[in-house]
């Protein structure tokens, strides 16, 4: 497969309205570069059994629901709606659900609001508090419930991405502090995990920088350097440590348990080997929205084929997002559209851009379906990617029946091709039972009531 | 700093009344024995309130429930519980002494939003009545020392983190792109409940400690030669100049050369640094570049759009003595979108490293700085010297002396464990500690201490070591220099805290306050990333956005020539307006900088910020902003023609742009934006379920509706009104500039009429009849919004209701100054939450 480097992808982008980038826009298929070849997976072909992965992908605003959901009464025999029929491909690995409902994100007693309770309720199931910055309060993400599990088995317990670069100054939504829509995972309910944007970091960090020939080594130097380093630092924070208080103390200890994480990981990497993708690493975040998407979604799937870790999150955009989508036509922003007021022209649009959202998705669970796996199954097959927006129906902000889709079979553990109208539930009870899948058993998570159960 | 002007902060009153004089003041701090504030006359319900019957209920009852009763009862007792408030089943003391309803009652009545529309006013004494005891029996605020609040420790962000390392070590370390985003709150990111530490982010502090000490420390005391030759000394063919730089354009053959005399022969490392810069738009336009070493190529390459990106080249080369030539040579190989691209290629430089044999080698720069003796032979005295040398560079990192610490030891032992490892030098073993140092908490976090002297049991003032930070992280976004810190080790900072100031403001750094502060009050920052299509807005002015929809289906439909027709026809309209380029934008946002640091070095009105006569703009804005007779890039002071309503910050570009969408206006988004930074009264947000207006576009008898129109829905729906009545004039007030700030008389094709009123009853017929408006009517306001906004900067954390004393007395300030800046700015840093700490639960250093 041709690899190009993104600084000659950026080089040739023309974001004016041009003949091709319309057609390409519109086409089904996307030409991207990719960072992978359908080729085996490169690590655990020594352990006889194939990990399972999971990852949650986050989009913003909701989704046009006519558009989205299939007709008909479920089933296997279900067919694609117009929303998601760029995943024809990979329809017989696909579940689509639906009566998966996040409550804590609906206005309850915090009024409104309702684009940060999505972001910052999405995976960690609670009601999240209402503060433009003093005491920031969600819960402990699903992510890393999972990976304080089982996260020392892969030399990243976790990854989280996101493609905002550029934050909006000043306040954020109705008097919520920035931090719920801008993170989706949180490792304790005040510390957010603030996600990588751009790929080039996000490539070294797993490899290593430099040349393909040094990346290792290079890897392995800084680890070491930097052992001696955290060292000196935890022993520095401890002594700090008796002094403090209250939440001076708090962020003592996010620095105290961040400086821990990394030496763990140091640990852990010395016992693992480091892969060494055959691929070259990206030359920083491309100009191009949709270039960019396409290799934080590459990201991910080397991190899963590498297993350098089988937990991450993809923040596509932030809740509230108003990023207009010139390649499609699309002047307008997207948040500003999915206030439709029924007119049938802006719904238009916003379908538009659902599609362009699931073409992306597409286009990834294609490579993790190409990419086999030591026993003869594919990447997909081993993961749960769970895709959708903690709100429903944009116009009305509601956070019933959200728009879901979960690609995989996380092993065996789902039996996917299958349209699932559930009955109503929590959409915690179905992270329970991906959480199962993972192997490890979680007994409640946010506003769970059991497992998952159609 | 203009020479020969003077500021005048010696027109400074101490904030209260009295003729107390700034030495009288001075003297006071300096003794650390006076409140801050002298107390304000006790009120009426102060005086009283010793007795048990003028307990805190006791004044309600007595004093406040009359005023209640007589105003507000209407809607808001007597079974009426609108806005869910019903005075009248306030009963147990609890409930009556609730915080919460208090401040709304106090904003309200204050911004003359209640009583509501059409209602009598409270008057001045019922007004001065609730208000004391709001303030001082509610809130329970003693005005003669008022509490300071809780500021969480802050740690760097990635703004502050740059300028620091670059004041301590010289390295300019692109934060920007290496750091995630800081999480803001309440507006702002340099708020400590905020900003986490993740995981990641630790890695990328101990990687970028580890980078930045690499580049800052020489580890040799000799090494190669470096020469630069500037991009400047390049001169030929189409050899253009742009911000002091040596530009060569995408769309013109160009060909410049530069010389480089070589004293001596030998191997030398030439490094070229090239820059592609090309405007906001991307442009197809391509260009091949040949670089030349004596006529030799060394680098061949085509270059397409890059939004700003460097590229460097390096060749090693044998040479003699004597002249040597470098060329650059730039052919266009694909056309422009544009007449003339908008791709730049910068020529940076030329570095030339050699000979780069050991026996030419010279004095390596700054290894002094670092390393200022000579290594000692003895394990001991090495470490010694490493102790030395960690312990005063940790004391600056640190912005604190280490007092009976073993820090310097601690660091001489990690330093020691690299060096005494085979094959390390003693600068190596340096450096690396000196990389720890960086990645310390107590680098990275700002931990303060409070004097050693509390003021009573519960508040102390903060040592002058930790007031020295709070005011270079306030006015530079940096660490202390060795003035502020030479002042504080010796207890003189707070006696010089005026002059210290004023020194501060007249020193370039404090552009970064104009910068940061703006930035994100006024959302400065964003105006060169927002997304914004100038097309669809100005075909929207022409009443010409059905192109749009008609090419878009023409090119789905693959029909080139109707396609062709309607982009000549659309461009043609389009090219009748200036250009929304890269640096226009830049421009917009230096302009909103610039004003603010005008206003704050000149000690101007702050009310200037709504209405003058004067703005910022070079030669790109002036266009832009169809101003005539301003030649060249540099941002410069003009008076604008006497008609003009450009004047004050909210008719700026970068106001204008940030509160609109992609493709139009907003009028609520920039009512919203007057009355959230400038009245302090931003209306709740819409309730849930109710979906955001303004789509109720549809033409109308087959004309398409003005915003002005589609808008009046608010007006018609009851739920709406409250909230929308307050919001939608004033945006509607800013019609004549549309989506991209540019001036506009029509939207449609359709005039535009600016005139509104106000909720608080006051009818304008222009944005400039507005500004004037805000400026007397709503004076108040907006000195209280503004200084509760820089308040809140300056101390990194949300105003409490407690601070409405702190903010009263800066606000009293402004009214006895004339609004001068000086007095905002004084005021915010002789406030007791700058000035001093909550002594429980505070955080502590190390000593």
């Amino acid at each position: 497969m041709k690899r190009m480097l993104t600084r000659e992808m950026a080089a040739q982008r023309h974001e004016s309205l041009s003949r091709r980038q319309v057609l390409r826009g519109l086409g089904a298929s996307i030409a991207l570069p990719t960072l992978m070849s359908a080729s085996p997976a490169f690590a655990n072909s020594a352990s006889k059994k194939v990990p399972t992965r999971m990852a949650f992908v986050y989009v913003p605003n909701g989704a046009i629901p006519a558009a989205w959901w299939p007709a008909g009464e479920g089933g296997a025999d279900f067919a694609l709606s117009p929303t998601l029929a760029p995943l024809v491909n990979v329809r017989k690995s696909l579940q689509v659900i639906s009566g998966l409902d996040c409550v804590s994100a609906e206005a309850g007693p915090d009024g409104a609001g309702d684009h940060a309770r999505a972001g910052g309720t999405f995976l960690t199931g609670v009601r999240i508090k209402k503060t433009a910055g003093s005491d920031i309060k969600a819960g402990v993400s699903l992510d890393q419930v999972v990976a304080n599990e089982m996260g020392h088995k892969t030399r990243f317990a976790s990854l989280e991405l996101t493609c905002d670069v550029v934050r909006k100054s000043g306040e954020c939504d109705s008097g919520y502090a920035c931090a719920y829509e801008y993170n989706l995972s949180w490792t304790s309910p005040n510390q957010p995990l603030a996600p990588e944007n751009n790929p080039q970091f996000a490539f070294e960090r797993l490899f290593g920088e430099g040349a393909r020939h040094e990346r290792v080594a290079n890897l392995k130097r800084r680890e070491s350097e930097q052992h001696s380093i955290l060292d000196y630092v935890l022993e520095d924070a401890k002594s700090l440590d008796a002094k403090l208080d209250g939440r001076d103390r708090q962020k003592l200890d996010q620095y105290l348990t961040s400086v821990r994480e990394i030496e763990q990981r140091i640990a852990v990497s010395r016992t693992m080997p480091v892969a060494n993708p055959d691929v070259d690493a990206p030359a920083g975040v491309p100009a191009n929205y949709s270039d960019h998407v396409a290799l934080m979604y590459d990201m991910l799937l080397l991190a899963f084929q590498t297993d350098s870790t089988r937990i991450g999150t993809l923040l596509v955009a932030r809740e509230g997002s108003n990023r207009p989508f010139n390649d499609i036509g699309i002047s307008s922003g997207h948040h500003d559209l999915t206030h439709h007021k029924n007119n049938p022209e802006i719904i238009e649009k916003v379908k538009l851009i659902d599609r362009w959202y699931i073409e992306h998705l597409a286009a990834f669970l294609e490579k993790m379906d190409k990419t086999e796996e030591a026993d003869g199954q594919s990447l997909l097959h081993h993961s749960m990617i769970l895709y959708g927006s903690g709100n429903a129906d944009g116009n009305r902000h509601t956070h019933v029946n959200l728009p879901l889709v979960l690609a995989g079979a996380g092993g065996g553990a789902f039996k996917p091709g299958r349209y699932i109208k559930a009955r109503s539930q929590p959409l915690p009870n179905l992270f329970l039972s991906m959480a199962d899948a993972m192997g490890t058993n979680i007994p409640s998570h946010g506003d769970s009531t059991g497992r998952f159960t159609a | 700093l203009i020479e020969g002007q003077e500021l005048v902060y010696s027109t400074i009153r101490a904030i209260h009344g009295a003729p107390s004089t700034r030495a009288r003041f001075a003297i006071a701090l300096g003794l650390m024995s006076a409140a801050l504030f002298s107390a304000p006359a006790p009120s009426g319900t102060l005086t009283e309130k010793a007795s048990a019957e003028k307990s805190p209920v006791g004044v309600y009852q007595s004093s406040v429930l009359p005023i209640l009763e007589d105003h507000c009862y209407e809607c808001h007792g007597d079974g009426h519980d609108k806005g869910k408030v019903a005075f009248d089943r306030l009963e147990t003391d609890d409930q009556i002494l609730k915080t919460d309803l208090w401040l709304r009652v106090l904003l309200n009545t204050r911004a003359g939003l209640m009583p509501a529309e059409r209602k009598p006013r409270l008057s001045a004494p019922e007004q001065a009545t609730l208000e004391n005891w709001i303030k001082y029996d509610v809130f329970g605020i003693d005005p003669a020392s008022p509490d300071p609040g809780r500021v969480t420790v802050r740690r760097l962000n990635r703004v502050e983190y740059r300028n620091t390392v670059k004041d301590l070590l010289g390295v300019d370390y692109n934060t920007d792109h290496e750091f995630p985003p800081d999480d803001s709150g309440f507006g702002f990111d340099n708020i400590g409940d905020a900003l986490t530490v993740s995981p990641m982010l630790m890695e990328k502090y101990v990687a970028a400690a580890q980078s930045v000490i690499a580049q800052a420390v020489p580890l040799e005391p000799r090494k190669p030669a470096q020469n630069v030759v500037p991009g400047v000394a390049f001169n030929g063919t189409n050899a253009r100049s742009k911000w002091e730089r040596r530009q060569l354009i995408f769309s013109e053959p160009a060909n410049v050369a530069a010389t480089y005399h070589s004293v001596l022969p030998g191997t030398y490392r030439v490094t070229l640094e090239l820059e592609v810069n090309g405007s906001y738009n991307p442009d197809p336009g391509r260009a091949r570049v040949v670089s030349r070493v004596d006529g030799k190529e060394f680098m061949n390459q085509e270059f397409g759009y890059f939004d700003e990106k460097t590229f460097t080249f390096e060749t090693t080369q044998k040479w003699t003595a004597g002249e040597h030539t470098f060329s650059v040579a730039l052919e266009p190989t694909a056309p422009s979108g544009k007449k003339e691209t908008i791709v730049d290629l910068f020529v940076k430089n030329v570095t030339i490293e050699g000979p780069l044999e050991k026996e030419h080698w010279v004095a390596a720069e700054n290894y002094d700085r670092f390393f200022a003796r000579a290594i000692p032979k003895t394990r001991k005295e090495q470490r010694a010297y490493a102790t030395e040398l960690l312990t005063s560079f940790a004391e600056r990192a640190y912005r604190r002396p280490l007092r009976d610490e073993d820090t310097g030891a601690r660091l001489a032992a990690l330093a020691e464990a690299t060096y005494t490892q085979k094959g390390n030098t003693f600068q190596q073993g340096v450096a690396h500690a000196m990389a720890a140092v960086l990645a310390s908490p107590r680098f990275l976090f700002r931990l303060e201490a409070p004097a050693s002297k509390a003021l009573d049991t519960r508040f102390a003032e903060v040592d002058e070591c930790s007031l020295a930070s709070r005011l270079s992280y306030f006015l530079w976004s940096t660490m202390p220099d060795a003035e502020l810190m030479a002042l504080a080790e010796r207890g003189q900072l707070r006696a010089n805290l005026d002059a210290q100031v004023r020194r501060m403001l007249a020193d370039p750094r404090a552009d970064q306050l104009a910068r940061n502060f703006t930035g994100q009050w006024l959302q400065a920052r964003d105006v060169e990333g927002i997304a914004s299509n100038p097309r669809d807005i100005i075909l929207r002015d022409a009443g010409e956005e059905a192109i749009l929809g008609d090419l878009f289906a023409a090119w789905k439909a693959q029909d080139e020539k109707t396609a062709k027709e309607l982009a000549a026809r659309m461009d043609a309209i389009v090219d009748t307006r200036p250009e929304l380029t890269k640096d226009v934008r830049s421009a917009m946002r230096e302009e909103t900088e610039k004003y603010f640091a005008w206003v704050m070095r000149e000690n101007r009105p702050i009310t200037e910020f709504i209405e003058s006569n004067y703005t910022f703009v070079n030669e790109d804005l002036a266009k832009y902003y169809g101003i005539a007779n301003v030649q060249g890039e540099e941002m410069r002071r003009i008076t604008l023609p006497k008609d003009s309503p450009r004047g004050g910050m909210l008719t700026q570009g970068s106001a204008l742009l940030v509160t609109s969408n992609p493709d139009r206006t907003s009028p609520v988004k920039r009512g919203l934006f007057v009355l959230a930074n400038f009245l302090g009264t931003p209306p709740p947000p819409p309730p849930a379920n109710v979906p955001a207006l303004e789509a109720s576009d549809a033409p109308h008898n087959g004309v398409q509706p003005l915003l002005r129109d589609v808008l009046k829905v608010h007006r018609e729906s009851p739920m709406c009104a409250s909230c929308h009545n307050r919001m939608d004039p004033i945006g509607l007030a800013f019609e004549n500039f549309n989506g991209v700030g540019l001036w506009r008389d029509t939207e449609r094709k359709q005039s535009i009429a600016a005139d509104g009123s106000l909720i608080t009853g006051e009818t304008f017929h222009s944005v400039t009849e507005l500004k004037r408006i805000l400026v007397t009517g709503h004076r108040q306001d907006f000195y209280r919004t503004l200084t509760a906004k820089l308040l809140t900067y300056a101390t990194g954390r949300g105003m409490e209701f407690y601070d409405v004393e702190t903010i009263d007395r800066i606000v009293k300030g402004l009214d006895d100054n004339d609004g001068q800046f000086s007095a905002l700015l004084m005021g915010v840093i002789e406030s007791a939450p700058f000035q001093k700490m909550r002594t429980q639960a505070t955080m502590t250093v190390a000593n």
